[in-house]
């Protein structure tokens, strides 16, 4: 590097500039997931101090596998959002890789052994067609992914008919059991986001999709290939959708095609809360966690307060609302902060020049 | 009689327009010219009342007028014909011409549109437009939508038509057709105002022509007492304090880049060049005169239709940035800063590292090194006195200057031998201008690059290069060696600039 070197900084020693590293990924945990962390401890509070059943056992299992599975789903998302684009069709391939499980297990015997791979590489299969229609067609992923939405859940009603798969005893084991009164789901989720974040934080090809997001025209001209970038994220979110789908599967005992279909509006909801940038370039793996957290408190909360289930999508319709506008008061005030910051350099700058 | 007086405008950091007064006089075609920057774009703004001046007036016929938007301008009945042609491409003819007073039934709200097609045809007929009234828009022509739009200039009653660079997407044919109809809207009394590059237009078809240069004004003469090489010294003929950074040391043994008969449709016509080691070949021509758009073909961004690119002596097979990038070292410093060259809201350590992550990984857990991220990140805040707070900080809240810098680094870091620098001082300020072209000079002369600076300013790429190749309507048109000769003045150079774009 050193040929790199153009001339010696004169008097000023680059040492005395601070290196603390801003979150370039987002990933150690911001300002931002700690306000989750305090929204989701007050809940919390206010959970156990009404509700007698809150802090049972069975309550804490059944809600910690709903947070794995809201998380996992925003995660499907969240890969897509993170670079510029979004995939609708989360839910749909959920459905049609559980009807994947289902024929695989039920209709050609196979074992869990054999079935799971197949439905994973199916969901990343359908990724990769995702990905492969929005890059080579330039068509924005809205249209595309809510085109194949319907291609998809077209095709499970088809395959299956619409009748749910029985599966065999053995395969509720991931969904159904506990280690020391932590469900595996949970577990398992937890060590994809440890992993996500990871990835994110600390690899090329984590950063890449991050730049790709960020300002995908500069990425490309900085030696990004952002196309493949873009149909890597789709795989993932493939990916992602049909881990959803076995585990569910799991969890209920069956391979039902209606799987996913509400879905959708989930993944974009605990996303969002969960800090993901809706303009791309932002992810925070533990922002997801929390996000899963208090949309599940949440859910348990209504539930309590016996509120109607049709009733009950308008509070997290509202809630997702809530979360887009404190970002944006958030966005308007931070710009504000540093506008005026600039303008005081700016004065300062003047200043240093008279003086010289 | 249109009359600026002693009108200036001043943006942050640079005086657009100093003391300019223009007359402009009923039934004549009067020219505005200039090189870019002069000050041009900023005269008509302030006519037309997009921007209001700091001091000075305008005067129409001993009253004074006062715009505060765009739309006082045009009931004033001045108008304007925009360089990028502005029509509502799914809408007929007609319906552009007549928007902004539609005939309709009474007080009913409802279209009269058989008046609407009759008002508008008349006006068509005016600018010679033989076509149907109710043709939609996007199925026109360039040439057919200018005449839409001065038609739309004559609906309105316009007093004073100006014209920005309106030959720019026409062909000859078409041009004299629009030159023919000038000529007769001159002799109705409109007042046109020709904005233009094309020295040879202006001669033929103006009357009297105003020149500016760095937003003064430097006269007005009429044009048959002038000669195209009197224009060409009025437009370009300036003082110029400016030295030149010193003579390179060209290594011509050591050739980095050649392009041999690069063609593309409607970006490069046959275009051939060499760049040597310790070279700053400058690319001069008019914006959209096919420089950029060379540089795209060459970093892989845009397939050529045929030629061939060799480095370092050897053809180049480049499909994309990532080989220009990584396999031959070649880095492009894009003109769209913001856009395109940095991702604004991360830190300047992630924009300076991202050409290099892949180098500075742990094999096993594919980690990115943040201690030799930090370390080259200082290295280059380091060599290039970027200003910042930390290296945390978003790029976004650095200065113009300092974010151009960030954006070189990049490609300094990734050590790329051939460097095409792009309009490296748009919206930078005077300090950091003279900084950056310090730092140019020497990425050749001492780290030993190649380096290709495209630029629109005519000083900075006489002060920076050793050869410059002058382009115009995406060929190249003239070369000029020795810039950097210590023999030679600015104005010798300017002039023959000059002569190559005439």
């Amino acid at each position: 590097m050193e040929n790199n070197v153009i001339q010696a900084p004169p008097q000023k020693s680059t040492s005395s500039l601070p290196t603390r590293m801003k979150t370039g990924g987002g990933f150690p945990i911001n300002g931002r997931t700690i306000g989750l962390i305090i929204s989701a401890v007050v809940l919390g509070g206010v959970l156990a101090h009404k509700s007698d059943t809150f802090l049972l056992p069975y309550t804490m299992s059944v809600i910690s596998k709903q947070i794995a599975f809201f998380a996992l789903l925003a995660l499907a998302q969240a890969v897509c959002l993170v670079v510029g684009g979004m995939n609708l069709s989360v839910g749909a391939i959920c459905s049609i890789t559980t009807v994947t499980l289902g024929v695989c297990m039920a209709n050609a015997n196979m074992s869990g052994w054999e079935a799971v791979p197949i439905t994973l590489t199916a969901g990343c299969l359908i990724g990769w067609l995702n990905g492969m229609l929005i890059t080579k067609l330039k068509i924005d992923s809205f249209i595309i992914t809510l085109s194949m939405m319907f291609v998809y859940m077209g095709m499970r009603s088809g395959i299956s008919g619409g009748i749910p798969y029985a599966l065999p005893e053995s395969f509720t084991f991931i969904g159904q059991e506990h280690v020391l009164g932590v469900p595996y789901v949970f577990i398992l989720v937890v060590i994809i986001l440890v992993m996500v974040a990871y990835v994110f934080n600390s690899t090329v090809f984590g950063r890449r999709l991050l730049a790709t997001g960020g300002n995908e025209d500069a990425a490309k001209l900085s030696g990004v290939n952002t196309d493949q970038m873009i149909v890597w994220a789709n795989i993932l979110s493939g990916l992602f959708a049909a881990l959803a789908a076995v585990l569910w599967a799991s969890k209920m005992g069956s391979a039902a095609p209606e799987t996913g279909d509400n879905w959708v509006i989930v993944t974009f909801a605990v996303a969002i809360i969960g800090g993901t940038g809706l303009s791309g370039g932002v992810i925070s793996a533990p922002g997801i966690f929390m996000g899963g957290v208090i949309f599940a408190l949440i859910k348990y909360g209504l539930v309590e307060m016996r509120i109607n289930d049709y009733w009950a999508n308008c509070v997290l319709g509202g809630l997702v609302l809530l979360a887009i506008i404190v970002d944006r008061i958030r966005e308007t005030y931070d710009a504000k902060m540093k506008s005026a910051a600039g303008r005081r350099n700016e004065r300062d700058l003047a200043k240093d020049k008279s003086a010289a | 009689m249109l009359e600026l007086q002693s009108i200036s405008k001043s943006f942050p950091g640079i005086k657009a327009l100093d003391d300019v007064s223009l007359r402009f006089e009923k039934g004549e075609i009067h020219a505005l010219v200039g090189e870019n920057g002069a000050g041009k774009s900023t005269a008509i703004k302030i006519i037309t009342g997009i921007y209001q001046p700091d001091s000075g007036q305008i005067v129409w016929d001993s009253k004074r007028l006062k715009f505060h938007n765009y739309k006082d301008s045009i009931v004033a009945g001045i108008y304007i014909v925009y360089q990028e042609i502005q029509v509502i491409p799914e809408s007929s003819i007609a319906e552009n011409i007549m928007l902004d007073k539609m005939i309709t039934l009474g007080k009913t709200g409802i279209v009269n549109w058989k008046q609407v097609n009759e008002t508008a045809a008349k006006y068509m007929k005016m600018v010679g437009l033989d076509l149907p009234p109710t043709t939609i828009m996007r199925h026109l022509s360039a040439a057919h939508k200018q005449l839409t739009q001065i038609a739309k200039a004559l609906a309105a009653n316009a007093q004073v038509l100006l014209l920005d660079e309106p030959t720019s997407s026409l062909t000859q044919h078409e041009s004299e057709n629009l030159f023919g109809i000038l000529r007769e809207l001159k002799s109705n009394g409109v007042i046109i105002i020709f904005v233009s590059h094309k020295i040879e237009e202006v001669m033929a078809l103006c009357d009297c022509v105003s020149v500016l240069r760095d937003g003064k004004h430097v006269g007005t003469r009429p044009v048959s007492e002038l000669s195209k090489d009197d224009l060409i010294k009025m437009m370009i003929g300036r003082e110029c304090n400016d030295e030149h950074l010193g003579k390179l040391d060209v290594n011509l043994d050591r050739e980095m880049l050649r392009a041999e008969h690069i063609v593309r449709y409607e970006k490069a016509r046959d275009i051939s060049f060499r760049v040597f080691e310790g070279e700053v070949l400058g690319f001069y021509g008019l914006v959209g005169a096919g420089r950029t758009e060379l540089a795209r073909i060459i970093i892989g961004e845009d397939k050529p239709d045929s030629g061939a690119i060799y480095i370092r002596g050897e053809k180049a097979r480049i499909n994309n940035i990532s080989d220009s990038l990584y396999r031959y070292k070649i880095g492009y410093v894009t003109e769209n800063r913001k856009e395109e060259g940095l991702f604004l809201k991360s830190s300047v350590e992630t924009n300076i590292t991202i050409t290099i992550w892949n180098a500075i990984i742990n094999r096993i857990t594919r980690k990115i090194s943040r201690s030799k991220e930090i370390a080259i990140s200082q290295d280059m805040v380091g060599a290039l006195q970027v200003k910042a707070t930390s290296l945390g900080q978003s790029v976004e809240d650095l200065s113009g200057g300092n974010q151009q810098k960030v954006s070189i680094a990049k490609w300094l870091a990734a050590d790329c031998d051939v460097l095409i620098i792009d309009e490296p001082t748009v919206g930078v300020d005077v300090g950091a201008k003279e900084q950056i072209h310090q730092l140019i000079w020497d990425l050749a002369q001492k780290s030993r690059k190649a380096v290709i600076l495209i630029s629109s300013d005519m000083r900075e790429i006489i002060k920076v290069s050793n050869r410059i190749l002058v382009f115009r309507d995406q060929q190249i048109v003239g070369e000029l060696t020795d810039v950097d000769d210590p023999g030679k003045t600015y104005d010798e150079t300017s002039m023959a600039i000059g002569r190559y774009l005439a």
